[in-house]
């Protein structure tokens, strides 16, 4: 069964503990990141696990695959030579770390752990959760407008 | 041969060692050593971690992490150390003590006990403020379902970035009932503000005006409304509910260098306190403990030349000022640190994650189950002291004399230091925390400045400026943004550099940094 990491703008304070978890977890690289988004915004991002990858098919060397049944996409480091192309092709611009012993830095949904994700379990205020493809919709993500300047609009 | 197994893993329970909340967390290890830290859900904190609990693991083996004693840069041996340490033992009237967070009661008790056996007198906390005057309120420990109960909550700073673990309890308390109320007072616009039903966007320093107000306390013939940017109707009605609502709480989590006198904002909290029958909760860094006297009363006995050398335990976070440093020149300082320094004589202590004992935090006291073994070379604070002295015993708590204050005379004082500065282009600086910024885990250094000032200076987003108080000079990145109003400039104040900026006065013998005035322009 899918499940993804949701982000729920309303509620994110921007303490980077999501960051700072997955920086510990990955040997100093963090695979979510805070991007300054035009001046205004300000936002954790990190691989959507797409359904089609663009990763998936810049890769020269199938270091990437997709995982049709959990829908986890994720880099071998072993094969991975470090050429950057997944970065360049990927549309969020969320695999653009420096190489770290040569390859490329991907978020695997922290695969080995039981209970998800780190950035999710670290987040201080609830705003990172990780859901079931259907669960997604049932949830009220940045409708209840409970901040008036929440993260990503503090300058708008 | 021992085989290896990769799946392999086990978790040890601790505290984390970083501020006074003392979240409960778990450090986890596999054949390769540390690995990283568990969240724990059952625990104090409800398994949320801020920043640095998340990377509490890395500090283990950090590069910045000191592992051998060091002066003036140089490896020291500990042989060497602990004969020139019992040399200054020799004379302990020149010596005094001093102690700072990252220590268990159990060394706060055999550091007690050292002094006693080798006569050392001079002993203080270096509880910088507003810490020190907001211990007061420490006596009874928290519980985030306090915050579940309450009503109406005022928050006094920034809390999301002082204690990120708050966040979600506040924010899950807000989205409950519609009818709770949270009310945020701060000079600048923060994350917590964003999620007030009122902000209270007061000009510097006037936090306890305000605290005054809503106390419903006549502190003299003072245009309220007009020193502190707020409607005096606003203030009344939030004071009127404030006492109504049935269950209420004031967070303290004022950031660094953010009030000009926090005796009179203890004051006004106390006030407020016995007025409204609700429980103040200070989010401070240190829950720490007392020496015979103030740190303030040490630098003035240093400046007789009374003292000439101090051996601080615990972090060295005291002697990260360059101004305070300033008025210990003629100090032979050792302290005990988890990180390298050179300013002073440094001997490598364990952090609280690899001890056993108990501590103090805002839930009360706890017990560290870690006893890690540092790979660092560090000592513990008793294995240190062992080195030098026997020490045993029970002792008694040290406490320092309190103090009574004229209200009246400081409410005057600090109208004039309210006041806009007189020059043009001279600025307010005011310090910030930001959750994540610690042992450049993330680098962004940054000055908040209102555009409507940086047009004015010729600055755009991103340009590189300096800014100048009468203590030094640092450049930085400019970010622009409303958050801050005109003439007002705030930075985060974590590195040596940056605190360098700030003034500091000796208020009744404890040092407070306060605004600063200082001049900025854009490099090049």
């Amino acid at each position: 069964m899918a499940k993804r990491i949701v982000l729920d703008l309303d509620l994110c304070c921007g303490c980077r503990s999501c960051e700072a978890a997955c920086k510990a977890a990955h040997k100093g690289e963090a695979c979510i990141r805070h991007g300054d988004i035009v001046g205004e915004a300000y936002l954790p991002l990190a691989c959507k696990h797409c359904k089609d990858p663009l990763c998936l098919a810049a890769c020269p060397v199938d270091a990437i695959k997709r995982d049709e049944e959990t829908g986890l996409v994720i880099r071998s480091s072993l094969i991975c030579i470090g050429c950057k192309s997944c970065a360049y092709a990927c549309p969020f611009g969320v695999i653009d770390a420096p190489l770290i012993r040569h390859v490329s830095q991907k978020c695997n949904l922290c695969n080995d752990r039981e209970d998800g994700p780190r950035c999710v379990a670290a987040c201080s205020s609830g705003a990172l959760q990780f859901l079931r493809d259907e669960d997604i919709e049932k949830h009220e993500i940045g409708r209840r407008m409970v901040s008036k300047n929440a993260f990503f609009r503090r300058n708008v | 041969m021992k085989k290896v197994d990769p799946t392999f893993t086990t978790v040890k329970k601790t505290v984390c060692p970083f501020c006074s909340f003392g979240c409960d967390l778990g450090v986890v290890f596999n054949d390769f050593g540390i690995k990283g830290v568990e969240y724990i859900k059952e625990g104090s904190s409800k398994g949320r971690l801020c920043p640095r609990g998340s990377a509490a693991a890395l500090y283990l083996n950090h590069s910045k992490r000191l592992s051998m004693p060091m002066k003036d840069g140089k490896v020291l041996e500990w042989s060497k150390l602990t004969k020139d340490l019992k040399k200054i033992l020799d004379n302990p009237k020149n010596v005094a003590v001093t102690f700072d967070r990252n220590l268990t009661i159990e060394e706060y008790e055999s550091i007690i006990s050292f002094c006693d056996k080798t006569g050392i007198k001079n002993i203080a906390s270096t509880y910088f403020e507003p810490e020190r005057f907001l211990k007061k309120f420490l006596n009874k420990p928290f519980s985030l379902d306090e915050i579940e109960n309450a009503k109406m909550i005022i928050v006094l700073g920034d809390l999301f970035n002082q204690a990120p673990i708050i966040s979600k309890a506040l924010i899950n308390w807000k989205l409950r009932d519609r009818e709770n109320r949270l009310v945020v007072i701060d000079t600048i616009n923060s994350h917590t503000a964003g999620f007030a039903s009122d902000f209270l966007k007061c000009k510097v320093g006037t936090e306890p005006f305000l605290l005054f107000s809503l106390a419903q306390e006549n502190i003299g013939n003072i245009d309220i409304p007009a020193i502190t940017g707020i409607p005096g109707s606003k203030i009344t009605e939030i004071s009127k509910s404030y006492k109504q609502a049935k269950n209420g709480l004031i967070l303290v989590s004022l950031p660094f260098a953010h009030t000009y006198d926090p005796l009179l904002l203890t004051q006004g909290l106390a006030k407020l306190n016995t007025f409204s029958g609700k429980k103040v909760v200070p989010l401070v860094e240190f829950a720490g403990f007392e020496g015979n006297q103030y740190f303030g009363s040490i630098v003035n006995l240093v400046k007789k030349k009374k003292i000439k050398h101090l051996i601080n335990f615990g972090e060295l976070f005291p002697f990260y000022y360059p101004q305070v440093l300033k008025n210990l020149k003629a100090l032979n300082i050792y302290s005990t640190s988890t990180i390298k320094y050179n300013e002073c004589t440094t001997i490598p202590a364990a952090l609280n994650l690899e001890k056993e004992g108990t501590i103090l935090t805002n839930f009360g006291k706890k017990r560290l189950g870690g006893n890690i073994k540092s790979s660092s070379g560090a000592k513990t604070i008793s294995e240190i002291l062992s080195l030098l002295q026997e020490v045993s015993g029970k002792v008694k708590r040290l406490n320092v004399p309190e103090f009574k204050i004229d209200i009246n005379e400081r409410v005057k004082k600090l109208v004039e230091k309210c006041a806009s500065p007189k020059k043009k282009k001279v600025f307010k600086l005011i310090g910030e925390k930001i959750a994540y910024n610690f042992l450049g885990f993330f680098e962004q250094e940054i000055l908040k400045l209102n555009p409507h000032d940086a047009k004015k200076l010729g600055i755009k987003q991103n340009d590189i400026i300096s800014i100048k108080s009468k203590h030094g000079s640092v450049d930085l990145a400019a970010k622009l943004t409303k958050d801050v109003e005109n003439g007002i400039v705030s930075i985060p104040a974590e590195t040596p550099e940056v605190k360098g900026l700030f003034d500091f006065e000796i208020d009744n013998n404890i040092v407070n940094f306060i605004p600063t005035e200082v001049e900025i322009w854009r490099k090049g």
